[in-house]
């Protein structure tokens, strides 16, 4: 399964972001292998308008099943999350990403 | 280093009247940064200027280059927003209408025309006349407010916070219920909504607490004028109660809110001011709050 964290930084000391749609990163963890991948979002952060749906476009293109996040997403962005059937984890704003992805395996993160 | 936002959904209620209050008479570093980046005035009671300042880009608007174009027309056809205007056989984009679709750029046979990054309003890092660090936008000519622009504000706020050792970041949220406040919400601690005795203050509450109860996040409510119309009065005290959300402050309509205003002065800030004493409990209440 994908896990998708909303990212500060491209390392899994960074905080989690607490934006959804214009978080600095995304960090695309494979709970399969246990490998991770930071995505630069800037691109999306850079948006007018619209970087929730836009960011919610992305982390769908990625395959993600679940995604941990800070206050997010937004009305917009979370009609297309939940239909894609991705499950939101909220308020993990004050994890690491390390520590937000132990916080789930151990199930201490509540789904929003 | 906590984060309040202010929100009303409803323009007028006095909003960025307490927000400035609340800042002026806290005795704890304050940050504040305006969001309510369309209308601000949170800067004319702080008597802040605007100095050089940051130039801030978003979006793009289209423009012809005419050494390229040989006038064939196409992109005026295509303008749904009809920033297109011919004039002897020229074809002239207009700044202000274009919403930067990027159509006209697209099918121009010529590729005459160019995508240029908008200039829409410049960034402020401002110190305000009581020394409190400030931030905040402006924007230009039919430029309007973004989710981005109000991103950028609380990064650059939270900079300053740091610089500053401030213990709290006071947010005049942008009004109404889309992109900007979703923007001004994203990363708060606690948001205060603040409120009014009327039909809309009433229907702008409801529509503003959906978002914020959409992004989880901690919220109290003040209403203001509270004596204007005491049955719709009740009925805010009976949303509040049936969906578990503090109260915590009911001011009198009072003319301490007008008198300040025309002075471009701040609540509270007037000698024997009533208002004081309701503002410095409720800015108690907040911080239990948080």
């Amino acid at each position: 399964m994908i896990i998708a964290i909303t990212a500060t930084g491209n390392s899994l000391d960074e905080q989690v972001d607490p934006r959804f749609g214009r978080a600095k990163y995304i960090c695309i963890h494979d709970t399969e292998n246990g490998t991770n991948k930071f995505v630069d979002t800037g691109d999306i952060a850079s948006l007018p308008g619209g970087a929730g749906p836009k960011m919610a476009q992305k982390i769908i293109g990625e395959g993600t099943g679940v995604l941990i996040t800070g206050n997010g997403p937004g009305n917009n962005a979370h009609g297309v999350i939940t239909r894609a059937g991705i499950k939101v984890y909220a308020g993990a704003q004050n994890y690491t990403i390390k520590d937000a992805l132990a916080a789930f395996e151990n199930g201490e993160l509540e789904e929003f | 280093m906590k984060e309040i936002v202010v929100v009303s959904g409803k323009g007028g209620t006095g909003k960025t009247s307490i927000t400035a209050a609340l800042a002026f008479l806290s005795s704890e570093a304050i940050t504040l940064a305006d969001c309510d980046v369309d209308a601000a005035n949170l800067h004319l009671l702080f008597g802040v200027k605007y100095d050089e300042g940051e130039e801030f880009y978003s979006g793009q608007l289209a423009k012809i280059d005419q050494n390229k174009c040989k006038s064939c027309g196409r992109c005026k056809a295509v303008c749904h927003f009809d920033a297109i205007t011919e004039s002897e056989g020229q074809y002239f984009i207009s700044q202000i209408d274009c919403e930067g679709c990027g159509y006209c750029a697209r099918i121009c046979p010529q590729t005459a025309i160019n995508m240029n990054d908008n200039m829409a309003g410049k960034l402020y890092d401002s110190t305000t006349r009581f020394h409190t660090p400030m931030v905040h936008a402006r924007l230009g000519i039919a430029a309007e407010n973004s989710g981005k622009l109000v991103a950028k504000v609380k990064e650059k706020a939270r900079e300053v916070a740091v610089k500053n050792k401030s213990d709290y970041i006071l947010v005049d949220g942008s009004p109404g219920i889309g992109c900007p406040v979703v923007s001004s919400l994203s990363g708060a601690d606690y948001v205060l909504i603040v409120t009014e005795p009327t039909v809309s203050g009433i229907h702008d509450l409801e529509r503003v607490y959906e978002v914020v109860k959409q992004f989880d996040l901690e919220a109290g409510v003040v209403i203001n004028k509270n004596d204007l119309n005491i049955s719709k009065s009740k009925e805010i005290k009976e949303y509040l109660q049936k969906n578990k959300v503090e109260l915590l402050a009911s001011f009198p309509w009072h003319q301490e809110f007008s008198e300040s205003l025309a002075l471009g002065k701040i609540v509270g800030e007037k000698e024997n001011s009533t208002l004081k004493p309701i503002l410095i409990k409720l800015w108690e209440k907040i911080k239990e709050s948080i």
